[in-house]
């Protein structure tokens, strides 16, 4: 192979990787992305959306992201939680997530307001949380 | 021959790795066949599409990925398996990311697996010229995905990714994603977190890794420096992300750095001293 085509080849593997240049940096996708995952400033206080059990004395459990939202990520399970917040579909997916847990036993979709630092680093409580949907299976 | 060897040796690990890569995560592949339509959000290659794909389309591709990347794994038919197992796999991995969150894990092996399929298009040679453009080719496109994770942090922060806010952020939102949605979180995030001084020198690390991704084509003791930075750095993410880069922390997304057909010499000189030794090689006959 002429050593100038065998450098083209590579050139043109180069070319294609550091396409994603030539978008906006937020403007991720697959398989060519931006890489913005880690580099913005997320701060500390977050509010995010999830679902947990609630038992017969009002104390509350974390649930899987496989009973939340049927898939072992996470990452997939909290945007599901917050899209169904936002486009007003708690009340559904609280049923789901009963479904899936079977008689007797109920759930609620909620958002928990936390300080992340604090609660990884001291295990704080949430700030405060904003009930969505409550529900058992029907 | 070199060349040769080494391109042989990195088609076999990195098909390889898709094999078993989409045999084990075959059933997470196929969640999307429970989740309801208004889910979709295709990306990518498959952002052209505004319903799921049939069942039967997915599950096909979810059982016949594995088996073409094992075979080119192999070297088997290499003129079908090669692009059947890089369409396959950028297939599956593209569906996966196109319910609501883009995974980053996978973008290099889909890369090297496209790179894999033109190779085989590229007749085999003993000498040196053979398939050299595909292993250069993949070690750019390696440097290639680390730059820009570097470049992204310059772009979107600036040089206030640097002072160690944007990384204790990062970790600590990540890890209490992971405790409010019951998944596993990293046992170490809260001791860092508590030892904030270690953040700054940490970010600038990172970004100095991802930065110098491109020495890295120089070749010999450089790459050999550099690949055993970004492994550090990848232990790092698991350490305290609980962030699993499966295909980087096997060193294998670095492998088209590295001089990786002397791992054959190895293993071959490892059988040779086997069979010496062994007493049925003093058989006659």
């Amino acid at each position: 192979m002429p050593r100038w085509f065998r450098l083209l080849l590579v050139g043109l593997a180069a070319a294609v990787v550091l396409s994603p240049l030539t978008r906006p940096p937020r403007s991720d996708t697959y398989p060519l992305s931006t890489y913005p995952m880690f580099a913005s400033d997320r701060g500390a206080l977050h509010d995010i959306a999830t679902v947990v059990e609630v038992k017969a004395d009002g104390s509350t459990v974390r649930l899987s992201p496989e009973l939340i939202a049927g898939t072992d990520e996470v990452i997939l399970a909290a945007v599901t939680v917050t899209r169904a917040v936002a486009g007003g579909q708690a009340e559904e997916l609280c049923a789901e997530v009963a479904s899936r847990l079977g008689e007797g036993r109920r759930a609620r979709v909620q958002t928990e307001r936390h300080d992340v630092v604090e609660l990884v680093a001291e295990g704080a409580p949430p700030r405060s949380i904003d009930v969505h949907a409550e529900c058992a299976r029907a | 021959m070199r060349d040769r060897s080494r391109f042989a040796i990195l088609r076999a690990l990195i098909a390889g790795y898709a094999a078993v890569w989409t045999a084990v995560r075959a059933p997470a592949l196929l969640d999307p066949l429970d989740y309801a339509a208004r889910r979709l959000d295709p990306v990518g290659p498959l952002a052209f599409l505004d319903a799921p794909v049939a069942d039967v389309f997915l599950v096909g591709a979810v059982i016949a990925t594995p088996i073409a990347a094992a075979l080119l794994a192999l070297g088997c038919h290499e003129r079908w398996s090669g692009p059947a197992a890089a369409i396959g796999f950028l297939f599956v991995t593209t569906y996966r990311n196109s319910w609501g969150q883009l995974f980053h894990t996978e973008n290099l092996v889909a890369l090297h697996l496209a790179v894999l399929a033109l190779a085989s298009f590229s007749p085999p040679t003993d000498d040196e010229d053979g398939r050299r453009w595909a292993v250069e080719a993949m070690a750019v496109l390696t440097v290639g995905t680390y730059f820009l994770a570097g470049v992204a942090k310059w772009r979107i922060s600036g040089t206030a990714w640097l002072d160690g806010d944007v990384l204790r952020h990062q970790i600590a939102f990540d890890n209490a994603r992971k405790e409010i949605l019951g998944d596993t979180s990293s046992p170490f995030a809260g001791w860092l977190l508590r030892h904030g001084w270690l953040l700054g020198p940490a970010a600038v690390a990172s970004v100095l890794v991802e930065l110098a991704a491109p020495l890295a084509l120089l070749r010999g003791r450089v790459a050999a420096v550099w690949c055993g930075l970004a492994l550090l750095f990848h232990w790092a993410v698991l350490a305290f992300m609980a962030i699993l880069f499966p295909y980087h922390l096997l060193g294998i997304g670095l492998a088209p750095l590295l001089p990786v057909e002397r791992l054959g010499t190895t293993v071959a000189g490892w059988t040779g001293r086997f069979r010496e030794a062994s007493p049925t090689s003093t058989l006659p006959g």
